[in-house]
């Protein structure tokens, strides 16, 4: 057995875990239904950019939910999650009532358990190895809504627990852009005792977190609690610095900085490359969330304007087209639609996310793809051409692949339209160092378990590596890299996370 | 007076007919390089193929598994494939352009009507002097009427014109119910030439194995009598040029075509036998011959022979098999 599981085991032998799984039969447990998480009502929700739908449970609902979970012997809910989180003694928190040591747990191996909470996938991770997903058939224990429980709770009880870290081991390293991989990493390292700096190239810190997830569905507040945290640990945030340009891998180098964590994010928007992809008034999902997210286009006191629409088409079927069609029905959009390519089946944004879009009144036109705009005379997009798919034979990811329906074209009215195809790595670092490995597609090549580049003190993750990743994802990589960054610094071969 | 070989395809001056067809042989700048200095008229690039694409992008999923469990990764991988084949594509036209010296003629294999209307804008861009629209669709789907067919060829050729402004030229094949009037009716379209016929992977049986295999990719040196007549019927007939291509391995042949009323020629599978010295071998003979013949350009004796200059339709349509055999004794 590995360690690991040793330790597991022995945090599920305690004795109050035991006596709480004696308290209630699992025939008991496995009664109770799933809660459902109170939202803002969508006929109110709509007129507001900065009011959070989900609006978390209650205590008492927390604790009905908590004991839903059976405390499984081989907690394969763990394995679902790319951070580790030990699930089942946070939730067994909850349901004793012990909310803040829940919230503790999950400081354990989470840097952003209120984001996590609030924005990861769930129903494709850890809950889609929960046991009642696996072997009952059932819908699973919200593991999702009860992180985001225990980390709101403690955060509004004002007692916050800072995680113990290491006394200082004066080493130096960087981490390169601030979202979610590299935060992520920062909580490890400085854990460790490393001198952490993150270096980012915006004047606010938080990256994909910030700029590109809309405050109905993370608001700032949130994050910013989590990056004092994250402070208050000793991570030290750089802003307004782009290394490469602000100063170079020299430069830091001769500082002192010993190794670096490279999570400089995919900000470079993709487009179709189909015929009038330029006319005014169609936009990348990247720029259209960053102006309204982080330079507060949508509110009337800042002077960063944004094109509004009232027949918006979002491109896409990610969770960055389901934030931009919900953000453009926000601001005024009389028919805000979806056009995407697959079925809803393929539809890679959370389910949770596609169900609140139907509930605001956002319009899914699938299996359908723009093929050419056109604009008015001003050169404004006023319409556009789509053509209908039909689904073919599984391609090699097992999904179907769109298959065009000749002569199945029709036209439709907009006045502004957000392309939401994914982004492309971002070239500012590769470029910086040569001798950096990268793949044809821009994205730094690693070694899958340390986060190693080919430049030995150079380590990355997130979507400079991937190409495109949700946020837990990127998350573990940031863990991988701190455990591989430990390892090469210390020579410490027993090192993991 | 030597002969001149100046003639015009791809809606360009050429200063010779013999062109140097699409194939892998010119997809690669150093070949290009040397066939252009051989004395080609003009080089269609190697097609970038939709379906190829799409092959590549299944090779890459299987070989990135880790990621597959990740959907939004997924969902737009197939368009950096796309872009990726594309930049390489546009990089060779450039670099071909900066080589070879001659017209570069892109060429873009077409599967789908709307795909590949961007990918000629971007082909421009990069300083293609034309393009040539590889269009085939097998007519194998049972579910397809024959109008269903040819409306993919309008609709495809209707919207790459609407978007570039170079010359485009399409290569067809013969599989049509009615050749004679598709070719003319495609001619009126607005395409600055009709290349006659594309060439496609075959199939045949091994006997002895009792398998499909393929058969030999390259022409054979009699392949060129099917794109020959069609070539002699049409000439005259279409509001644009036509090229003559597949089997086409020698100056004679060449000639054969001029005769007949192709204002060029494509070569692909001589280049592979025989390497770029076909290309001049194939300019020395033809001037020859016209020198011989005492024309001075191509115009002089382009078309001469062609159904609607000889005036025979019997000639060109259908009768030398009767008269071959009923002279025949046993």
């Amino acid at each position: 057995m590995s360690t690991y599981q040793e330790y597991l085991k022995g945090e599920r032998e305690q004795t109050w875990r035991a006596e709480l799984r004696k308290m209630t039969p699992n025939k008991e447990r496995t009664t109770i239904e799933r809660v459902k998480m109170p939202e803002l009502d969508p006929q109110i929700r709509i007129h507001y950019q900065d009011r959070e739908v989900n609006l978390g449970l209650t205590a008492e609902q927390a604790v009905l939910e908590a004991r839903r979970c059976l405390d499984c012997p081989t907690p394969t809910c763990i394995e679902g999650c790319p951070v580790s989180i030990n699930i089942p003694k946070f939730v067994k928190n909850i349901e004793r009532g012990e909310f803040l040591e829940a919230a503790k747990t999950l400081k354990e191996t989470s840097a952003l358990p209120a984001v996590c909470g609030r924005v990861c996938p769930q129903e494709k991770q850890c809950e889609a190895q929960c046991f009642y997903t696996q072997k009952m058939k059932k819908t699973p224990v919200a593991i999702g809504y009860l992180e985001r429980f225990a980390a709101d709770y403690e955060r509004e009880s004002g007692r916050m627990s800072v995680p113990e870290v290491a006394a200082p081991n004066g080493i130096k390293v960087a981490a390169i852009g601030s979202g979610p991989a590299s935060l992520s990493f920062a909580g490890d390292m400085i854990k460790l005792g490393y001198d952490v700096t993150v270096f980012e190239a915006l004047h606010e810190i938080g990256g994909v977190l910030k700029y590109g997830i809309p405050e109905f569905r993370l608001p700032n507040k949130i994050v910013d609690v989590e990056l004092t945290n994250l402070e208050k640990m000793g991570v030290k945030f750089e802003r307004n610095f782009i290394v490469g340009k602000t100063a170079s891998f020299d430069d830091l180098k001769a500082e002192g900085f010993a190794a670096f964590f490279v999570a400089s994010g995919a900000g470079l928007p993709r487009f179709m490359n189909i015929p009038g992809e330029n006319y005014n008034g169609i936009l990348s999902s990247n720029e259209y969330l960053t102006r309204v997210n982080l330079m507060n286009a949508a509110s009337d006191a800042f002077d960063t304007p944004v094109l509004r629409g009232k027949n918006v088409a979002v491109i896409g079927g990610g969770n960055t087209a389901m934030d931009s069609v919900r953000t453009a029905k926000r601001l005024g959009a009389e028919r805000a639609m979806i056009i995407y390519r697959r079925s809803r089946d393929e539809m890679p944004a959370r389910v949770e996310e596609v169900h609140h879009a139907e509930e605001e009144g956002i319009e899914f036109i699938n299996l359908t793809n723009p093929v050419e705009y056109f604009a008015n005379e001003r050169g404004r997009v006023n319409r556009m051409r789509v053509q209908r798919m039909e689904l073919g034979e599984p391609d090699a990811s097992g999904r179907r692949s769109p298959r065009v329906i000749e002569g199945s074209e029709y036209d439709i009215d907009v006045d502004l339209v957000v392309v939401a195809v994914g982004v492309s790595p971002n070239p500012l670092i590769p470029s910086a160092l040569k001798e950096l490995k990268v793949s044809r597609w821009g994205t730094i090549e690693v070694d899958k378990e340390s986060m190693q580049s080919s430049v030995p003190e150079l380590f990355a993750g997130g979507d400079i590596v991937r190409g495109g990743a949700t946020v837990i994802l990127a998350m573990g990589d940031g863990r991988r890299a701190a455990a591989g960054m430990h390892r090469y610094l210390t020579g410490d071969q027993t090192s993991n996370h | 007076m030597k002969a001149n070989l100046t003639t015009r395809f791809f809606g360009l001056e050429l200063k010779s007919p013999v062109v140097a067809a699409s194939s892998s042989m010119t997809g690669n700048v150093d070949q290009i390089r040397k066939i252009a200095d051989a004395g080609a008229g003009a080089i269609v690039l190697k097609s970038i193929f939709e379906e190829e694409i799409y092959h590549q992008l299944q090779e890459e999923l299987s070989r990135r598994n880790e990621f597959l469990s990740d959907p939004e990764y997924l969902d737009y991988f197939d368009y950096v494939i796309k872009d990726e084949s594309l930049r390489k594509y546009v990089k060779l036209v450039s670099d071909a352009k900066a080589a070879a010296g001659v017209p570069v003629v892109a060429s873009i294999n077409c599967a789908t009507s709307n795909e590949w209307m961007a990918f000629a804008a971007k082909l421009q861009e990069a300083g293609a002097d034309a393009l040539e629209l590889n269009l085939f669709v097998a007519p194998s789907d049972y579910g397809k009427t024959g109008q269903d067919h040819e409306n993919f060829y309008f609709t495809v050729v209707d919207r790459v014109l609407r978007h570039v402004s170079i010359p485009v030229s399409i290569k067809i094949s013969h599989y049509f119910s009615n050749l004679a009037g598709m070719v003319q009716k495609l001619s009126q379209t607005g395409v600055a030439g009709i290349s006659l016929f594309n060439r496609f992977y075959a199939p045949d049986i091994d006997i002895a194995a009792e398998k499909v295999v393929a058969a030999d990719v390259l022409s054979a040196d009699n392949e060129y009598l099917l794109p020959l007549r069609w070539t002699g019927i049409l000439a005259g007939k279409t509001a644009c040029r036509l090229a003559g291509t597949t089997g086409i391995h020698t100056a004679e042949t060449a000639v054969k075509f001029l005769l007949a009323g192709a204002s060029a020629v494509q070569v692909a599978s001589a280049l592979y036998q025989h390497g770029p010295a076909v290309v001049a071998d194939m300019n020395s003979g033809i001037t020859r011959w016209m020198d011989e013949k005492g024309y001075v350009s191509i115009d002089d004796f382009r078309g001469k022979l062609s159904l609607q200059n000889v005036g025979n339709a019997t000639a060109w349509e259908r009768v030398q098999f009767m008269k071959y055999f009923g002279e025949k004794e046993f």
